[in-house]
């Protein structure tokens, strides 16, 4: 696919987070791909040891993607979601299986730079089997006007002895309305960390994220990492969950949220419940303002307080 | 004169006692100055206040720099005037790179990259190793200080206040700091320097003694410390350690008379 057959907008959407998606294209790089462009698969391109299918279906797609066993991918996959029109409903329905002994990064971009009235909605699965390392990296760009309604929906289930890497991103671009759900149940020996990244930045941008870890399986560690801003009139509420269901099992959740201008509201909300004595489950909270002493620091080098702030939540938002 | 302290009284935060009172001294432009005294004598108070931090606001006094009264500003425009700190124990905002960082208080955004590099050579730290790095926790405490310390010098600004360098670190790299301070120097910026220590102290060209809050003396600082043992009772300790180029600062006979003084008080 050349570059001029994938809409201009989505191509350069990404930019603020330092991805070009023309690296992504068919064609470009040596990873597996797949593009949507609204509701229709603009590219498929498979590579050896991963199985990558569409179909579409009203309103959207079902994709389908399958890490094959003992398999070790270099480059990542990459799905990209773009919508280019201002209205509209998109529905993705991935499958991912990764199977035992597999080790891939995946990274999905959800790109819609002209929104205002546009919905995207995911119902995710993933299963991970044992001793793979899997990473899901995805970046949203919603556009400017805080027009889209994004709600995904993903269940995970992680095997023994495997390692999972979640990242959310939604920092640049003015997200709308947002609701996610993601449910993560980690067995025997997993490990799995999951940082969320969101900032909304008006009044008509609402953010609620609900992560869930359920630490199912014997020695199962995880870190819940939530990170959120709210400006003028921005609303986050992000609800981290985790349940310690096992022995020797351990979990850590930590929301930290930056309030800034009159009406902006945020909310965190860490849950945490341990039905094992040998487990562990711990959390910490802020929110507010950053510390005097970091504006202090800032301020000390000739920036004013407005700017000091900006240059944290850039920091916090960026800090892995 | 670059700044001058008048009778500056600092309360505590609560404003039921004075941390610092009627300190008076003067900083000559390009010159080291340090302000020594033992722990809690006032002394990270005298350079927060100059800063201008909330909390530190004096309820007597004026600050003068450069013949302007800055008592009443805030902390950006004392910083846009030329005075800076770089922290005892700098912040790790993790998520930024050092070259951000570095670059925050370069007002001339040219040819920016360069005067970090700079910036850090000046610190003697390698910029290819250090530039693209992020202030994360594979920074050492010795490291991020040397990164806090090219920020300030990155700014070019008139005055350095520099609190407590030396914490935290061990003999080698204190060695190498007392080394970067004369490069500051030489580079036409003047350092405010507050410790506690003799051996950093010496690499000052004046020096004022802070004790319980008030500012006793201001002279040479091998002067200033004299004082400083005297009323401390550390005559031996003294004698083993005020020397200058190996050479000693003052006979016996000086000290002992600077002793005798103090214990007629």
């Amino acid at each position: 696919m050349s570059n001029t057959e994938y809409p201009e907008e989505i191509l350069q959407s990404l930019g603020d987070y330092n991805i070009d998606v023309r690296d992504f294209l068919p064609g470009h790089g040596g990873g597996a791909k797949l593009l949507l462009d609204f509701n229709k698969i603009s590219g498929v391109e498979e590579i050896e040891g991963v199985v990558l299918k569409g179909r579409e279906i009203e309103n959207g797609i079902v994709a389908d993607i399958i890490i094959k066993e003992g398999s070790v991918i270099e480059e990542p996959v990459h799905l990209c979601f773009g919508v280019k029109n201002e209205t509209g409903v998109q529905e993705i329905f991935p499958r991912i299986i990764a199977e035992d002994n597999t080790e891939v990064k995946i990274q999905a971009h959800c790109s819609f730079p002209n929104a205002d009235g546009l919905i995207h909605k995911m119902f995710g699965h993933f299963y991970i089997g044992n001793n793979c390392k899997f990473s899901y990296n995805e970046t949203h760009y919603h556009g400017e006007k805080s027009g889209a309604l994004v709600a995904p929906v993903s269940y995970m289930y992680i095997g023994e002895n495997s390692i999972y890497e979640n990242t959310f991103n939604l920092t640049s671009g003015t997200p709308g309305k947002v609701k996610i759900m993601l449910d993560i149940y980690a067995m025997k020996n997993s490990v799995i960390r999951s940082n969320i990244k969101a900032f909304g930045k008006s009044g008509k941008d609402s953010i609620r994220i609900r992560d869930a870890i359920y630490l199912e399986g014997e020695n199962a560690r995880s870190v819940l990492k939530m990170k959120a801003a709210a400006k003028n009139g921005g609303e986050v509420l992000m609800y981290g969950i985790t349940e310690g269901n096992a022995p020797r099992c351990n979990g850590h959740v930590e929301c930290q949220e930056i309030v800034l201008g009159k009406g902006s509201i945020c909310r965190a909300r860490p849950f945490i419940r341990a039905i094992d004595p040998t487990s562990t489950v711990s959390h910490e909270a802020s929110l507010g303002r950053f510390p005097q002493k970091w504006l202090d620091e800032l301020q000390a080098k000739g920036l004013t307080e407005e700017e000091a702030t900006e240059i944290l939540i850039e920091a916090m938002l960026r800090e892995e | 004169m670059l700044l001058e302290l008048n009778n500056l009284t600092i309360p505590t935060f609560d404003k039921r006692k004075n941390i610092v009172e009627k300190i008076s001294l003067d900083v000559q432009k390009g010159s080291i100055h340090a302000i020594i005294g033992p722990n809690g004598s006032g002394k990270s108070t005298i350079a927060y206040s100059i800063m201008g931090l909330e909390n530190y606001q004096p309820s007597e006094g004026e600050i003068i720099f450069e013949g302007e009264n800055i008592t009443e500003l805030g902390v950006t425009e004392r910083a846009q005037r030329g005075i800076t700190l770089a922290w005892q124990e700098p912040a790790r905002i993790e998520g930024l790179s050092v070259l951000k960082y570095i670059a925050l208080g370069i007002k001339d955004k040219s040819n920016l990259k360069k005067k970090v590099i700079e910036a850090l050579k000046t610190v003697n730290l390698e910029p290819k190793k250090y530039i693209n790095r992020f202030i994360d926790e594979s920074l050492s405490g010795g490291e991020r200080k040397r990164i806090e310390l090219a920020a300030t010098i990155a700014m070019r600004p008139k005055l350095i206040l520099l609190d407590e360098p030396d914490a935290g670190l061990d003999m080698i790299v204190i060695e190498d700091f007392l080394n970067i301070f004369n490069k500051i120097k030489e580079l036409d910026m003047t350092i405010l320097l507050i410790t506690h220590r003799e051996d950093i102290g010496m690499v000052a060209d004046r020096g004022t003694l802070v004790w319980q809050g008030m500012s006793l003396i201001t002279d040479k600082f091998a002067e200033v410390m004299l004082r400083y043992c005297a009323k401390a009772g550390l005559k031996e300790f003294c004698k083993r350690t005020l020397f200058e180029d190996t050479e000693k600062c003052f006979d016996e006979d000086y000290i002992d008379k600077i002793f005798a003084e103090e214990n007629s008080k």
